[in-house]
């Protein structure tokens, strides 16, 4: 016997937007504090645009990849990270959740467990850190790289962001499920995600074989930033890569998610089974 | 037909059994060791709606496991819940609309927001009609006095008053059920005895059913007509308050302000737990020694200033519950 | 005395059990040597020598580079958590130095990072990169004297950062931008040699340079025997001014505690 849903789409909409309103409202209870974090952390990811300015100042391209390309490049990390962190803030801080106990309350609401996690939680100050990184970015390079901005290649490049976002916040989710096992895995997690995202910033054409492969087949950061690049700029090294690359990020996207999502059924039903005191 | 049904209830808990040493350590991680433990077994209790049921055991006896696993929260090994014809695991959203909850340690609230937002957003989520949700509110103002703090953030709310928005949020979408966990901690006696009134109110006037997790005796003795008691996983008592008092406060204490020093007080059937100056507190049984031939001896014997008459707290003789001094017989299981 | 060796000690120990961080603490630093080299490969593209600097300069200075900064990680965050949980009332009262306490503490860390951090990174780097050795014995033991007084470069300016906790209760944002200014200005992760002359005036005139670029151009070799005493002694200086605005600085917050009342 189908049951009929207890909330319609409408209605589930209408609460994601009080939560958002929630979270804005109370994001600006502390709004002096807040902009100084977003400052900060615009700050911290400049640094490593400014190291790269620096040397193309002094140095004009890398092997064929010039000045504008490569800052194209790197824009696609942030804004892909900004929109992560936009939407997924709440998948990014769940072993929280679960060690404040909170993941109870979720239980007992007539809401979706992972909507609520999602739902209750917006990170601003990253979202607009990184963001504005990458608008500065994306807004110096994207009319000087020879790009024609058709109705094609904005849908791409909208697809390829939230792809990115989507393989990003499933990395994290994918490490944060373990949370569910009291297995804390920030340390690790962030060290191979912000490692990969590092490699990232620059061409992988630069980096031995086997970074290429990792970067492909085990942590995608190559789906995030190189082959949508590569669909735009189609430098010579993509030579080095199979075409079809350049249409897989949402393919990707939705195989990690899918992937993500089974792990995180599994998580719950052990954490049905144990809760947190045990 | 009972609104909560609970039938053959288990719940096995898998423990990592780890063993000693680097040798241990390296042997547990590579070929795990399990040790069952049994943390619920085999409990059954029906619940009618309208009752308000109190659950005491101590510390790791089964009871918050129960109690979450009728919440949803925890997946039962074996057994049945029913709650208004539902499992609580398996029709988990359904389940949650007609249910309330209280964590006394931890609130629902927004922290950083007035009690006001989190009200609207249950609104929407418990698709509160706007009647019920006006009224409700009315009331939360009349009794708990909400509309005094309504609009300040929780941060800044006293224990009492967050307390008392917490109980209203999970009243808010008129709950048939209603759980309460530790719900007056940490409350002063006033604010204890205003939320107390409350849920009795509430109780009686929506006929929410509702049930007790909590370490203060007097909670369960001011609002609950019954009790359970879990220990080491079952129930070992199941029926009401004044039974358990009747049947096992069958101590009195005689508080006795004497006249003189009293030094060297003795009489059969009767001792001596606490002293204070010239003050005596005589413990003794009913059934044993008649109260008025007790005072008429001691006038014989001593002068008297006052005395006064103690009737046993359910605290002290669920305290001898807990210790095994008072055996529950089989037959006073089950008595409602 | 005693007791700030002691102190030092119960940093070693508390960071040895946090294993878990001090292996990722070495694999982020070869990582991050890892990554520079390969851009720096790229850029050279086969040649042996850019602007008089040749390519294996380069590796060793990149390599030196992130050792330091993995070693010279410190507990950024240690005096503002005390400030808010108000436990830093508590701490005033001993008997003893609180700053010669943090000191001494984030010292334990330094040991504990180059024992057990800094070998295995650099048996992993020595293997992985060609670097150069030390330009000479002299070399050598200057390179360890100036990167020393490079670290108490950097703690006493940290130092002005944490205490401003006192007023600011939440610090995370000037940290983070300290640390994005010790990133660029200090050499660690672009050398000077390399940057816009304008820029490199700019910092000569700050203390940054003396972290990083000062003490690993003097390994390399690149500092004249002659010009070394003036080299250290512009470190010094610059040590210990940074040291006696954070005594100023540190009383001016002990100051205001007390008026306040915690």
């Amino acid at each position: 016997m189908r049951k009929k849903a207890l909330h319609s789409a409408f209605e589930l909409f209408t609460i994601l937007l009080i939560y958002i309103k929630l979270n804005l409202k109370a994001i600006l209870e502390y709004k002096f504090d807040r902009t100084f974090i977003t400052i900060a952390i615009f700050c911290r990811e400049m640094i490593s645009v400014v190291v790269m300015f620096l040397i193309l100042v002094r140095f004009v391209h890398i092997k064929d990849w010039g000045y504008n390309e490569l800052f194209f490049l790197y824009s696609f990390l942030f804004l892909s990270y900004s929109a992560f962190v936009l939407l997924f803030s709440g998948m990014r801080d769940f072993p929280g959740v679960i060690y404040a106990g909170e993941f109870d309350r979720y239980l007992t609401r007539p809401l979706g467990l992972l909507y609520q996690i999602i739902a209750s939680r917006l990170d601003l100050s990253a979202a607009l850190g990184h963001g504005i990184v990458g608008i500065i970015l994306f807004v110096n390079t994207a009319f000087s790289v020879g790009i024609i901005w058709n109705a094609r290649n904005i849908a791409y490049y909208i697809i390829t962001i939230l792809s990115g976002a989507v393989i990003q916040a499933s990395i994290f989710m994918f490490a944060n499920c373990f949370s569910f096992w009291t297995v804390k895995t920030e340390n690790l997690r962030n060290m191979i995600f912000f490692s990969a995202r590092r490699f990232s910033g620059y061409p992988i054409s630069f980096y031995p074989g086997i970074i290429q492969k990792l970067l492909i087949f085990v942590i995608p950061f190559s789906f995030v930033n190189y082959f949508p690049a590569q669909y735009f700029l189609n430098k010579s090294d993509m030579n080095l890569f199979w075409d079809g690359f350049l249409y897989l990020p949402p393919l990707i996207a939705v195989i990690m998610f899918a992937l993500v999502y089974a792990f995180w059924k599994c998580g719950v039903r052990h954490y049905s089974s144990t809760g947190t005191s045990m | 037909m009972p609104l909560i049904e609970v039938k053959n209830l288990v719940k096995d808990y898998k423990l990592n059994v780890r063993k000693k040493g680097l040798l241990g350590s390296i042997q547990s991680l590579l070929v795990p060791e399990y040790e069952m433990k049994r943390a619920v077994d085999n409990i059954s209790f029906s619940i009618e709606k309208g009752e308000m049921v109190g659950f005491i055991g101590p510390n790791g006896a089964g009871k918050s496991t129960t109690v979450k696993m009728l919440t949803g929260i925890l997946v039962p090994t074996s057994g049945t819940i029913s709650i208004g014809g539902l499992s609580p695991h398996k029709d988990r959203k359904r389940n949650a609309m007609r249910l309330g909850v209280v964590f006394g340690q931890r609130t629902q609230l927004w922290w950083d927001l007035p009690v006001i937002d989190t009200f609207e957003l249950l609104k929407y989520i418990y698709k509160i009609p706007e009647e019920t949700y006006k009224n409700n509110i009315n009331m939360f103002n009349d009794l708990l006095e909400i509309n005094e703090f309504m609009s300040q953030p929780v941060r800044q709310l006293s224990l009492g008053q967050r307390m008392r928005a917490d109980i209203a949020a999970a009243l808010l979408h008129d709950p048939e059920i209603i759980f309460f966990d530790e719900p007056t901690i940490g409350l002063d006696v006033i604010a204890k005895e205003k939320v107390r009134e409350f849920i009795k109110y509430i109780n009686k006037e929506k006929g929410t059913t509702m049930l007790f997790t909590t370490h203060d005796m007097q909670d369960i003795e001011k609002t609950c007509k019954r009790m359970i008691i879990i220990d080491e996983g079952t129930t070992i008592y199941d029926g009401t308050v004044e039974h358990i008092k009747e049947s096992f406060g069958t101590s009195r204490i005689l508080v006795v302000d004497f006249a003189e020093n009293v030094d060297d007080f003795t009489m059969p059937g009767v001792e001596v737990v606490d002293r204070k100056d010239r003050k005596l507190w005589l413990k003794f049984h009913k059934d044993e020694v008649q109260i008025s031939n007790l005072v008429y001896e001691l006038t014989q014997k001593y002068g008297i200033v006052d005395f006064t008459v103690q009737e046993p707290e359910i605290e002290a003789i669920i305290r001898e519950i807990y210790q095994g001094g008072i055996k529950l017989d089989e037959s006073l299981c089950r008595v409602c | 005395m005693r007791a700030y060796v002691e102190f030092a000690k119960k940093a070693f120990q508390i960071n040895i059990a946090y294993r878990a961080d001090y292996i990722a603490g070495v694999i982020n630093a070869v990582v991050m040597i890892f990554v520079n080299i390969s851009i720096w490969k790229a850029i050279y593209e086969d040649e042996q020598a850019v602007d008089g600097v040749q390519f294996k300069m380069l590796i060793t200075y990149i390599v030196l580079s992130f050792l330091m900064q993995c070693i010279y990680g410190m507990d950024e965050y240690f005096i503002e958590y005390k400030v808010r949980s108000g436990s830093i009332g508590l701490d005033l009262l001993k008997p003893i130095s609180f700053s010669g306490y943090v000191f001494s503490y984030n010292v334990g860390i330094l040991v504990f990072r180059v024992v057990m951090q800094l070998i295995p990174a650099m048996i992993v780097s020595i293997f992985l990169f060609k670097m150069y050795p030390p330009f000479s014995w002299s070399m050598a033991a200057f390179f360890l004297l100036s990167a020393i007084l490079g670290y108490f470069v950097l703690y006493n300016l940290n130092f002005l950062v944490w205490v401003s906790s006192f007023w600011f209760y939440w610090t995370f944002s000037l940290v983070t931008i300290k640390d994005a200014a010790v990133m660029i200005l200090s050499g660690a992760l672009l050398p000077l040699w390399f940057m816009p002359q304008a820029l490199v005036d700019f910092i000569n005139l700050t203390p940054f340079a003396s972290i990083y670029y000062v003490p690993i151009s003097i390994y390399l070799g690149q500092v004249p025997m002659e010009e070394i005493a003036l080299t250290l002694a512009k470190q010094l200086i610059w040590a210990v001014g940074l040291f006696v605005a954070g005594r100023l600085l540190w009383r001016s917050a002990i100051k205001k505690l007390v008026v306040q009342g915690g």
